[in-house]
Order: structure tokens, then C-alpha cells, then sequence
């Protein structure tokens, strides 16, 4: 059984079609990577996946374990191990990156009938996903991604992804914005996290990324389909002739 | 009595019939006989009352009975003299101190004809600021606080969330001193006003930290005159309203000498059919020059029937001085929401969060802030 299940997706946003009968299966252990032009739906497919107020499902099924979730709220998909590290991760002025992420924590082991781990437990943790993030540690104290950099926003929800252990991390466009070396950062954070029990997609335009965090399979998605799918031999491909040359 | 309506009349007409009390007779209420007996009460839509139905907190004057706790509760450090207006000693505490102007505080005439407790608290120079008097209640609906800082002392002072019709808090910073002022407000169904009235001397400091839920009526009327060179104050307000409650904020902070600072924080959060209100108003007096002043309100409509009124006020008449003012009203940040819920974070849960911080950009005070329930 997958972990992640998509059949025949198909998603309006104001009444405009933007996912077509989209399809992946994605199996636990695995990374793959979901590579488009721009307004393909890229974005589109990732918000879904998290339950983004504002699309409108009209047909298809998402399925986590064989469990439907197409209908669930964020937090309840959040429950079941899905995490989406946003493309633009929202500024919250007033609160801060660690009572958030506690409050998140928290939330996570109550579902799991865990204790909430203890203050000093959950800091220490807090500081150690940091600093292999190569962020500072007054970075937890500061209000969540106000006055962030684009960069640090990015580590910010790597950030999350390390402390949450999501059985399915969606990275959109995780890469755009980043330096070289903030990218390696990210990509060790990934790596750092990728294991058998768990999954990966990546949601980007550039298969730069996937220099760091090699995929195992590679999804070229156009026109709100998957139209095309094969290993990381496809991705140096599309970086070589473009997306235009799939319409061919 | 021009413009009279029936209710701030009869509440005139009855006041002035009954006459003062013989509480604490050496309060001298000739002025608040004469401001009534002179310019009437407040009419209802007069421009004072815009947002708030002063007759229905005229209603609350008529009414025979009102709650109203039975006996004094403060708590104070050693050094600070606190007397009751019964002790006739209290006079000798404080000479006039004229704070504020009863013709432009008509409702404190009505507090002084009815009042039934009165504190006189003064704070003596070596006290520090990490000594606390905390008033939680008054057995009176009509009450009146005397503070005064003297020259160099530091003091908190704080307010306990308690009914009354009418409360009035007269301080006077005086040279280099400071005030540390929290006020705590709780939900109540009650119609309460208030007026809080602060001099600052010259280097003195006056900050308030006010958190307020809604009230079926309740009016904050405040006035901060920075009497003095160099003089500061910080005022930071938060509120909470749901409902149908209704609060009204009507601050006022007067630079009338050279070198004043002042800094004016207020966020807001309305929900259901509540009414909020803040008017924000900083006066410049000739003269006072390189006054430095700054007034941000920031208001969250939680809900599309709630209402909130955002309006500050500038009058400047100096030539040389920094003077900014910034309000806005927006909705909850639905994506901040979602960011919260896609954490696993329940929808409650992730806009009490939001709230939370929010109400943080003014006040800091999360403590408090759960036990009265701001938090959801």
C-alpha cells in the first residue's frame, strides 16, 4: 500500500480547472520529485495535498495508507504524518517560532496519546534541529518568519519538518530564493531527514535540488496532469531542453 | 441645559436635589454642584458620546441598587501611605491637584456628588518600582484613587478587575518619578466608566498597561498631560470583545511643555456584535517644542457584524516636533490560520494563537491575559 495516494485528482480554483485528472503514488523510503512550468499547478497540487481553504476538489481521491483524506482539515492531515513546508511561509508578528512550534509539538503527541515533552526536552531539541540548520538560536525566540529573510524562511520550515518527523513531507518550491550554500544547508536537512519509514516530494521548478536530494522517481506535470514520470535521468532532461519539449 | 434629553437631565435634576453625600466631607464637591448645575451632563449623541449611549449608564445612576463589592481590599508595600477619604488625614496628603478639568469630565462630577470610596496613596521617594499597591476592591459604585509619586520614587500600581458605576484614578508623577500603571478589565455585565487623570512632572514617567474586555458599557476616558520638561509616557492598551459588549476608549495625551515623549500602542480584537472604540488624541501645546509623539492602533474584525472605530486625533501647535499616528482595521490573517492548522494545531487553537499574538504587539502580559480569558 502507498503512502501517498493520488487518483485522478481534479481541482477548480475559481472556477477555473487547474488540476486535470492528476495521479502519483508515492511508497514509503521513497523521494519524488514533481517538476513543472510555471501555472502547471505545481502549487496547486501542494496546497491541495495540505487542505488549503480555496480549492475546490471536483473529483478524485487523495488517499494516506489507504485511508481517504481528501476531505480532512490541515490539522487532521497534519495527524496523520502529512507536512507541507510552505513556497511562502506566512509572517505571524507576536508569536513566537518556539511557542509555535511547541504549540505544534504539543499538538502532535496529544494526537498520538504521547506526553507533551517537557520545556527544557522540547529546547533542546528546538536548538539542536537549528543549529544543524545553521540558524542561530535567538532565531526561536523571534516572532515566526517576521523579518525572516527568504532564506531563512526556507530553513524555518525545514525546521519544522525535523521537529514534527511528518511520515510525508511536500516541499514546494523549497529551493526558490535560496543560495548555493543555504540550498546545501536545506538539502542536508532533507537528507538528514529521508528514511524508510517516510516520503518525500519535492514540488520545484529547477532540478537544481536535485543535485543534492536525489529522487527516485521524477514527475513532469503540465497542464494539471502528471503527463510524464521516470527517474532522475528526466529531470537532467528537462534542465537540458526545457518543458517545451515534452509538448513535442 | 441646552440639548437636554430626559435621562441626562433627570439624572442632573436628581443630583442636584439629593446633594453630596457625607462621605469624606472634606472632598470638596462645590465644583462638581457647580459643573452640573452650570453645563448639565453630557447629552446622548453629543460629540463626547459619539460611539457609547451615555443614557444607558444614566439608567445605571438611577437604579437604586448596583454591584458593588462591600468592602476595601488594596494590598501596598510598607512605605506607602494609604488612607481612606474617611480619614480626614487623607486631605493632608495632597494639596489641589487639579489633573484634569471637570467642565471636559462631566461624569466626575456625578462620581464626586455619589462617591462612597476613596483612596489617598502616597508613594514617598525611595520606593522602587518593583514594590506593588494593588487595588481589588472598593465597597463604593463611585470611587475615586488618589496617587501621588513623589519626587524620585517608583511604584506599580495596579487594578484588579472589580464592578463599579464610576471609578476615577487622579496621579501626579512628580519629578523623576515613575508610575507603573495596570489596569485589568474583565468581561462583566455591568456599565462602567472610568476616568484615569496623570500629570507627569519634569524627567517623570508614566506608563499604563490596560487590558480590557468588554463590558455591556464601559468607557475608559484618560488624559496624560506631560506638565513638564522631558517628561514620558507609554500607554498600551489591549482589548478583547465578543458579544454584545462595548467599550470605548477615549484617550487623550497633552504635551504642554517642551521635550515630551509619548507613546501611544493600542490593539484590538471585535468579535460577534461588539462595538469598539479608540480615539487617540495628541495635543501639542505652543511651546512645547521637540515634543516627540507616536500613536499606532491596530484593530482585527473577527467577525463581519462587530464594529470597531479607530480614530486618532492631532492638534499641533508647535513648530518643531516629531509626531506620527498610524490606524488600521483588517480581518483575521486566514493564512496564518492555515499555516497553524497544517502544524497540526487545532482551528481554536491556531486563532487563539494568532490572537494572542496580536494583543502581544501591546501588551505583554500573557499571564493575566489567560486568567481573564483573552486567550482562547
Amino acid at each position: 500500500m502507498s503512502l501517498l495516494r493520488v487518483d485522478e485528482l481534479r481541482v477548480d480554483v475559481d472556477d477555473k480547472t487547474i488540476l486535470n485528472g492528476l495521479s502519483l503514488a508515492v511508497d514509503a523510503g521513497e523521494v519524488h520529485a514533481v517538476m513543472g512550468p510555471n501555472g502547471s499547478g505545481k502549487s496547486t497540487f501542494a496546497n491541495v495535498l495540505a487542505g488549503r481553504p480555496g480549492y475546490d476538489v471536483t473529483g478524485g481521491t487523495i488517499a494516506m495508507d489507504g485511508a481517504d483524506i481528501t476531505e480532512l482539515a490541515p490539522e487532521e492531515r497534519s495527524h496523520r504524518g502529512l507536512f507541507l513546508a510552505f513556497q511562502y511561509p506566512v509572517e505571524i508578528p507576536g508569536v513566537s517560532n518556539m511557542e509555535f512550534l511547541k504549540a505544534a509539538v504539543d499538538a502532535q503527541a496529544r494526537i498520538r496519546g504521547e506526553d507533551e515533552p517537557s520545556a527544557p526536552e522540547f529546547i533542546g531539541r528546538a536548538r539542536d534541529a537549528a543549529s544543524r540548520l545553521d540558524l542561530d538560536v535567538d532565531f526561536l525566540k523571534r516572532g515566526v518568519n517576521d523579518g525572516f529573510s527568504g532564506g531563512e524562511k526556507k530553513r524555518n520550515e525545514i525546521l519544522q519538518m525535523l521537529l514534527l518527523e511528518p511520515r510525508l513531507a511536500v516541499l514546494d518550491e523549497t529551493d526558490s530564493g535560496l543560495d548555493i550554500d543555504a540550498l546545501q544547508v536545506v538539502a542536508a536537512g532533507i537528507n538528514a531527514f529521508r528514511d524508510e519509514g517516510n516520503a518525500v516530494v519535492l514540488v520545484t521548478h529547477y532540478q537544481r535540488l536535485l543535485n543534492y536530494v536525489v529522487p527516485d522517481r521524477v514527475h513532469v506535470l503540465t497542464g494539471g496532469r502528471i503527463v510524464r514520470s521516470g527517474d532522475r535521468s528526466l529531470a537532467l532532461e528537462l534542465e537540458e531542453k526545457g518543458y517545451g519539449w515534452l509538448d513535442a | 441645559m441646552a440639548g437636554s434629553t430626559p435621562d441626562e437631565a433627570a439624572v442632573a435634576r436628581r443630583l442636584l436635589q439629593t446633594g453630596p453625600n457625607d462621605y469624606a466631607p472634606w472632598f470638596d464637591r462645590n465644583a462638581c454642584t457647580a459643573v452640573i448645575a452650570d453645563q448639565g451632563l453630557p447629552a446622548i449623541r453629543s460629540e463626547a458620546w459619539k460611539y457609547t449611549n451615555v443614557g444607558r449608564w444614566y439608567e445605571t445612576v438611577l437604579e437604586a441598587t448596583r454591584p458593588v463589592h462591600r468592602e476595601t481590599v488594596v494590598e501596598s508595600p510598607e512605605e506607602v501611605d494609604v488612607r481612606d477619604f474617611s480619614d480626614t488625614r487623607a486631605a493632608d496628603l495632597f494639596g489641589p491637584q487639579a489633573t484634569f478639568d471637570l467642565t471636559r469630565y462631566p461624569l466626575a462630577a456625578v462620581n464626586g456628588l455619589l462617591l462612597g470610596a476613596g483612596l489617598a496613596i502616597r508613594v514617598p521617594a525611595g520606593c522602587q518600582a518593583s514594590q506593588t499597591v494593588r487595588i481589588s476592591h472598593l465597597p463604593s459604585a463611585y470611587q475615586h484613587c488618589l496617587v501621588s509619586v513623589e519626587a524620585g520614587a517608583a511604584v506599580e500600581l495596579v487594578e484588579e478587575p472589580s464592578p463599579y458605576t464610576h471609578r476615577i484614578v487622579e496621579a501626579v508623577v512628580h519629578e523623576g518619578a515613575v508610575l507603573r500603571h495596570r489596569r485589568r478589565q474583565a468581561g462583566a455585565s455591568t456599565r462602567e466608566c472610568s476616568l484615569v487623570a496623570v500629570n507627569v512632572a519634569t524627567g517623570g514617567r508614566y506608563e499604563l498597561s490596560q487590558l480590557s474586555l468588554g463590558a455591556d458599557l464601559r468607557r475608559n476616558d484618560i488624559l496624560v498631560t506631560l506638565a513638564g520638561d522631558g517628561a514620558e509616557t507609554a500607554l498600551q492598551s489591549a482589548w478583547r470583545v465578543d458579544g454584545r459588549a462595548h467599550l470605548d476608549n477615549q484617550v487623550a495625551v497633552e504635551h504642554t511643555l517642551p521635550g515630551g515623549t509619548s507613546r501611544q500602542t493600542y490593539r484590538g480584537v471585535a468579535a460577534g456584535r461588539a462595538r469598539a472604540v479608540l480615539n487617540g488624541r495628541i495635543h501639542i501645546a505652543p511651546g512645547a517644542q521637540h515634543s516627540d509623539a507616536t500613536l499606532s492602533t491596530k484593530n482585527l474584525l473577527a467577525d463581519a457584524t462587530a464594529e470597531v472605530y479607530a480614530k486618532p486625533e492631532l492638534t499641533i501647535f508647535a513648530n518643531d516636533v516629531k509626531c506620527s499616528h498610524g490606524a488600521t482595521v483588517g480581518a483575521m490573517d486566514e493564512d496564518a490560520v492555515h499555516y497553524f492548522r497544517s502544524r497540526g494545531i487545532d482551528e481554536d487553537r491556531a486563532r487563539g494563537l494568532f490572537v494572542r499574538g496580536f494583543l502581544r504587539e501591546a501588551i505583554d502580559d500573557l499571564a493575566v491575559a489567560e486568567t481573564l480569558g483573552v486567550v482562547v
